[in-house]
């Protein structure tokens, strides 16, 4: 594979800079600067024009390529997509995934009896996702981890299960982007 | 896969000595007697064939034709688990001819194979799957439905089987007609309408069942036990001896979270060929259930009877630790010896143990000075292929050892007689389930009314451990290194597979310990299996030369066969 390569001119950069960087800090200053006299002359009239989101009562919209948290989809049954294949486990570089599997009666034989993601570990790569072939296991934007224990922040398979509905755009973009 | 490749040369075909031929393989010159199948003297020099339908220890088949390999001056190709080499032969196996040949092969297998991969237990260890990564194509040319078929059918009480999934190699067929000599199953139908089944008066229920999922290239028979229980490529393989008989079968563990997940037979050409009973096979589950024992038990009647008032009191035992039971058991000891005198201690050993524990509890013996050794090995049903009667694996070890009453000494019957009429004082039993069975609830009612101490020492819970003074908790063999010798007085390599819970130990390294105890000596040096076995190779002639770093994984004789294996049962062979 071709690999580009971008030549950089460092004489330049430097002058750019200016003397110890001076005039780049400058320059991230004025921008500081121009958000807070908006704000301040915005305040005055009555139109604060703050940028700042505030977090969690609001939330901002995130992308479908946005990789939060990995979820069970949950199918219109109620039940798992999951088939217990180990290969989300197998993928996952940081071993946050721990799967039992079980037999069902059901048409499809396999599910998860256990599905446990260590949220503390995990590093939202998606590998799980990728490695999926049902299309089970997918990241969402969900991103609050934070527990009060550490055996809080392992996140168990009711936990995980998410309705198909809420995940629409993932699916699409995981289907896209893989080329299933 | 590597169970197909010799371990030893492999006997010729019809059992003449043929001469010497030279073949070339791939540009290879490579020397092979004459008669052999192609197929195994290409696999045995490390040149891989695809093949599904031949295994080396059943009769030859040529369904599947994966194997087909371009030899010169033949018209076409052939395939080559059926091709006998001869001299001079020159064959490809990489032409683009025989690529060409393959992947049609594995077209047409997989135009009705179901893709059940992520549900399917073979996944990871499938021929299908791996043949179809390196010689298949990755895209399909048939947009048509897949032949639908049975799913979980249950051929048998441990099998599945799963008819989509088969490619009718019939590998299965073979075995049950030549190696099970039970001919269960059979394939019905011809043509697209073939199918592999059983009549339904007789189910695959014969004692070797379970390696018919072994042999299955594909997902299409597996066991019940190990169904949807762990993805294969998440187990840690060890080699390792089964426990359950004398045979000694050789065995793969597989481990996962410090636990057996499957035991599956390994290849070894002296002892059981790729094959292994079912019983031995799912015989593991008590290396990890609740029956083991894993904390030292003393049983404190006096601090427990006047205190608790709830009149169980007696029976209260208190977990310890183990140098504190150690040193209980060597009180009791050293106070009998004392007051009695050596004939007062009984000591029953057990088979179940590995050559070198059994060595540390004859030497523990010698120095109680006691002659009332002995051992109990349980007898069961035996066939004349692989299931034996002793149903414990170091039974000839032990024999071998001296596990046997010394001069004047009483055997195991009279030992728990002994120990039932008060004429014993001490009793020290490794291994209690089978003493437990032979003295029977009101036998241990009134061993442990008479006796001074009980002190038992095993993996598991019996009978016997609820009613001990002491007890000492031992391993099971998957948690030790060691070796057993089987039946024909064959020593082979049992290694650690799974770690001990807590700080136990084995049980040769309890006996050093509990000897120094006794003898108020220095505490003995750590106990190592390796050199307690150089130790036996030293002091037991029959074991000169047997070494961990000799008996590899095939195992090696003892010096006199005939010694360990068709001796005397020592002790009273208990049904």
């Amino acid at each position: 594979m071709a690999v580009g390569v971008i030549k950089i001119d460092r004489v330049s950069l430097k002058k750019a800079g200016g003397f110890m960087g001076i005039n780049a800090m400058l320059k991230g200053l004025t921008v500081t600067g121009r958000h807070f006299f908006k704000n301040l002359f915005g305040w005055i009239v009555g139109k604060p024009q703050v940028f700042t989101v505030m977090f969690p009562e609001q939330d901002i919209a995130k992308p479908p390529s946005f990789r939060g948290m990995p979820v069970l989809v949950q199918m219109d049954s109620g039940k798992e997509r999951c088939v217990a294949c180990g290969l989300c486990e197998w993928a996952c570089p940081v071993d946050c995934i721990h799967i039992e599997p079980g037999e069902t009666e059901d048409a499809i034989e396999r599910y998860p009896k256990v599905f446990d993601i260590d949220m503390g570990r995990c590093m939202y790569c998606g590998l799980c996702e990728e490695a999926c072939p049902e299309e089970a296991i997918v990241m969402s934007s969900r991103i609050e981890i934070a527990a009060f224990t550490r055996a809080g922040t392992i996140w168990h398979k009711t936990d995980l299960l998410t309705p198909v509905d809420e995940l629409p755009r993932r699916l699409d973009y995981v289907r896209r982007g893989y080329q299933r | 896969m590597s169970d197909e490749t010799a371990a030893s040369a492999p006997s010729t075909m019809n059992g003449r000595f043929k001469k010497p031929v030279k073949v070339v393989i791939d540009g290879r010159e490579i020397t092979a007697e004459a008669g052999h199948p192609l197929l195994q003297v290409a696999l045995d020099n490390g040149i891989e064939i695809p093949h599904y339908c031949y295994h080396p220890k059943l009769s030859i088949d040529g369904s599947c034709r994966m194997c087909q390999v371009k030899i010169e001056k033949a018209p076409k190709l052939a395939i080559a688990c059926n091709t006998p080499v001869t001299d001079g032969m020159v064959v490809d196996t990489t032409c683009d001819e025989v690529a060409f040949a393959r992947k049609g092969v594995m077209e047409l297998l997989l135009i009705n194979h179901p893709l059940d991969c992520p549900i399917c237990d073979q996944a990871g260890e499938c021929y299908l799957q791996d043949y179809s990564f390196g010689y298949g194509s990755q895209e399909s040319r048939t947009s048509s439905p897949r032949r639908k078929g049975l799913k979980r059918h249950p051929i048998g009480e441990r099998v599945i089987f799963d008819q989509e999934r088969c490619i009718l190699c019939r590998r299965c067929v073979r075995f049950t007609k030549e190696i099970s000599k039970t001919d269960e199953l059979r394939v019905f139908g011809i043509g697209d309408k073939s199918r592999i089944g059983t009549t339904s008066e007789r189910p695959l229920n014969n004692d070797y069942s379970i390696n018919t999922a072994d042999i299955c290239p594909v997902g299409a028979l597996l066991s019940r036990d190990f169904h949807h229980k762990r993805r294969v490529w998440f187990l840690q393989e060890h080699e390792s001896v089964c426990p359950s008989c004398s045979n000694g079968c050789n065995v793969k563990l597989g481990i996962y979270n410090n636990e057996i997940q499957r035991m599956v037979p390994r290849r070894n050409d002296e002892v059981n060929d790729t094959w292994m009973c079912d019983h031995g096979r799912l015989n593991y589950h008590f290396a990890q259930d609740e029956t083991r024992v894993r904390t030292p038990l003393i049983r404190d009647d006096a601090h427990a009877a006047p205190a608790s008032g709830n009149g169980a009191g007696a029976d209260v035992k208190y977990a310890t630790t183990l140098d504190a039971a150690l040193e209980a058991a060597a009180e009791k000891l050293r106070g009998a010896v004392s007051v009695h005198g050596g004939g007062a201690i009984g000591v029953l050993g057990s088979p179940h143990l590995t050559n070198e524990d059994l060595f540390r509890l004859v030497q523990l013996v010698n120095a109680l000075g006691t002659p009332n050794f002995d051992m109990i090995v349980p007898v069961g049903p035996a066939d004349d292929f692989l299931i034996k009667p002793e149903k414990a694996a170091n039974a000839a070890g032990a024999r071998a050892l001296g596990v046997k009453p010394g001069d004047g000494g009483k055997d195991a019957q009279a030992i728990l007689e002994g120990a039932k009429s008060g004429e014993l004082r001490v009793l020290l039993i490794v291994g209690s389930a089978d003493a437990a069975r032979v003295l029977g609830e009101t036998g241990i009612k009134d061993a442990v009314a008479k006796l001074d101490a009980l002190i038992v020492v095993d993996a598991n819970r019996s009978p016997l451990t609820d009613a001990a003074t002491i007890v000492l908790p031992g391993l099971v063999w998957a948690e030790k290194d060691g070796s057993f010798t089987n039946h024909a007085g064959r020593v082979q390599r049992v290694r650690q597979a799974m770690e001990p819970h807590a700080d136990l130990q084995p049980e040769g390294a309890l006996f050093a310990r509990l000897a120094a105890l006794f003898a108020r000596g220095s505490a003995p040096a750590a106990y190592d299996a390796a050199a307690t076995l150089r130790e036996i190779a030293a002091g037991v002639p029959a074991f000169a030369s047997i070494g961990f770093d000799t008996l590899g994984s095939a195992g090696l004789a003892l010096q006199e066969p005939g010694a360990a294996g068709a001796a005397e049962a020592a002790a009273p062979a208990q049904a």
